[in-house]
């Protein structure tokens, strides 16, 4: 197990040189006391520990590191420092005022969003993010909050920073300023693309779609799913939002039931993803083709993590929180998210 | 290459399926240009967005805003 061990004064330079990256919990304390603006992750029984300050937090316990993936203990987070930039302020959204995280976002910046897995804001801003007024001229990055999977009964939460504790529903938000002539470029990397066996519509925005229009004809999708062969959820939904590729992964199939980690909408061309072989290989190969100068925060899916065995392997050279859903302007699935500033 | 004043016809050409052919890699743009295909809002409505967008993001989208004599 790798982390950043910081002495006390090492906090200076660490905070010039903006820390991205697993630290001990006492030393995520210690930045915290020193004022730093923060995005944190790890387990609850660390968050739990957290002093209130200028921060936001999410649960998770695993992570991509520059060593490579890993499940940590209580006795480290990872911390993004966002100090140095503009202003940066910590918030607590409830499940009915999503939209002000655009309405209050900076003109020059950006927002970073951690909402609770399986939450009624996670259900809300996933249907309705895409649709806010500001969505595309003040950007919403983030990520949904999850758990150990191997503890029956876990649940997600995320913290606001002000000492109030765990928070079981809506959206702990950083509001990020940029100096005037920054700003930043929202990306995703996509591992999956179409298969282009069939084109997929569905009727209305749903995480649980009982049909599915497939080459124009009405069925049931679990049974679509089956005839397919891919109820075993490796392979999304993927979306074509005008030439960008956009999941919705499958949760679970039922004998006609089929849950989502993500909303179809309708209006969207989708098919299933075709199969990958190595994820690492194909991360490498979509990261190539991507500009990395600038980049600040990152965060990659929890099935990328598990079908794609990234435990001890490097994607990238990104470190980030792996998640339950990740947020580029609206929720996406099995997606790695970046934000650069440039 | 300098933006299109607001008045200039390619907001409008770009607001009603013009977006959608631009050679693109910005997720914005083409988020936006996906929503904009699916909404009711009315053609003035559409291209002020798009305007927006592009005043907004300028510095980002210098290839994008080279194709727009062409659209």
């Amino acid at each position: 197990m790798k982390s950043h061990s910081l002495a006390p004064s090492d906090f200076a330079g660490a905070m010039a040189g903006r820390i991205n990256a697993l630290v001990a919990l006492d030393d995520a304390i210690a930045l915290i006391r020193a004022g730093a603006p923060l995005a944190i992750a790890g387990r609850k029984e660390a968050l739990d520990q957290l002093p209130a300050g200028n921060w936001i937090g999410g649960t998770t316990p695993y992570f991509l590191t520059a060593e490579g993936g890993e499940m940590i203990d209580a006795t480290r987070v990872f911390v993004t420092d966002f100090s140095g930039l503009g202003a940066v302020t910590s918030h607590h959204y409830d499940v009915d005022a999503l939209q002000d995280i655009t309405e209050e976002a900076p003109e020059h910046g950006f927002a970073l969003a951690i909402l609770p897995f399986q939450s009624q804001a996670h259900q809300r801003f996933a249907k309705e993010a895409g649709q806010y007024p500001l969505a595309f001229l003040k950007p919403t990055v983030g990520w949904i909050a999850g758990f150990d999977l191997g503890e029956e009964g876990s649940s997600a939460y995320v913290y606001d920073g002000s000492g109030s504790g765990a928070l079981s529903d809506g959206a702990a938000v950083l509001q990020i300023h940029l100096p005037e002539g920054m700003m930043p470029i929202v990306e995703i990397v996509n591992i999956f693309s179409a298969d282009g066996v069939d084109t997929l519509r569905f009727e209305e925005a749903s995480f649980s779609p009982r049909d599915v229009i497939v080459n124009g004809q009405k069925r049931l999708f679990a049974d679509y799913i089956r005839e397919r062969g891919v109820e075993g959820g490796q392979l999304p939904l993927v979306g074509d939002y005008s030439g960008a590729r956009i999941n919705a992964s499958l949760r679970a199939v039922g004998e006609t039931t089929v849950d989502l980690y993500a909303p179809v909408f309708p209006g969207i061309d989708y098919a299933f993803a075709a199969p990958v072989e190595d994820y690492p290989s194909a991360f490498a190969a979509q990261f190539a083709a991507h500009d990395h100068d600038g980049a600040m925060w990152s965060c990659n899916c929890i099935l990328n993590y598990l079908f794609g065995g990234l435990e001890g392997k490097t994607v990238g050279g990104v470190a980030g929180p792996v998640t339950f859903g990740e947020i580029a302007y609206q929720l996406v699935n099995q997606t790695l998210v970046q934000v650069r500033v440039i | 290459m300098a933006l299109p004043s607001k008045s200039a016809p390619c907001w409008q050409k770009l607001a009603n399926g013009g977006l959608k052919k631009l050679r693109t890699t910005n997720l914005g743009a083409q988020m936006l240009s996906q929503r904009l295909e699916m909404s009711k809002l009315t053609p003035a409505q559409k291209a002020d967005e798009v305007y927006d967008f592009f005043v907004k993001w300028e510095r980002g989208l210098a290839n994008e805003i080279a194709q727009l004599s062409s659209i």
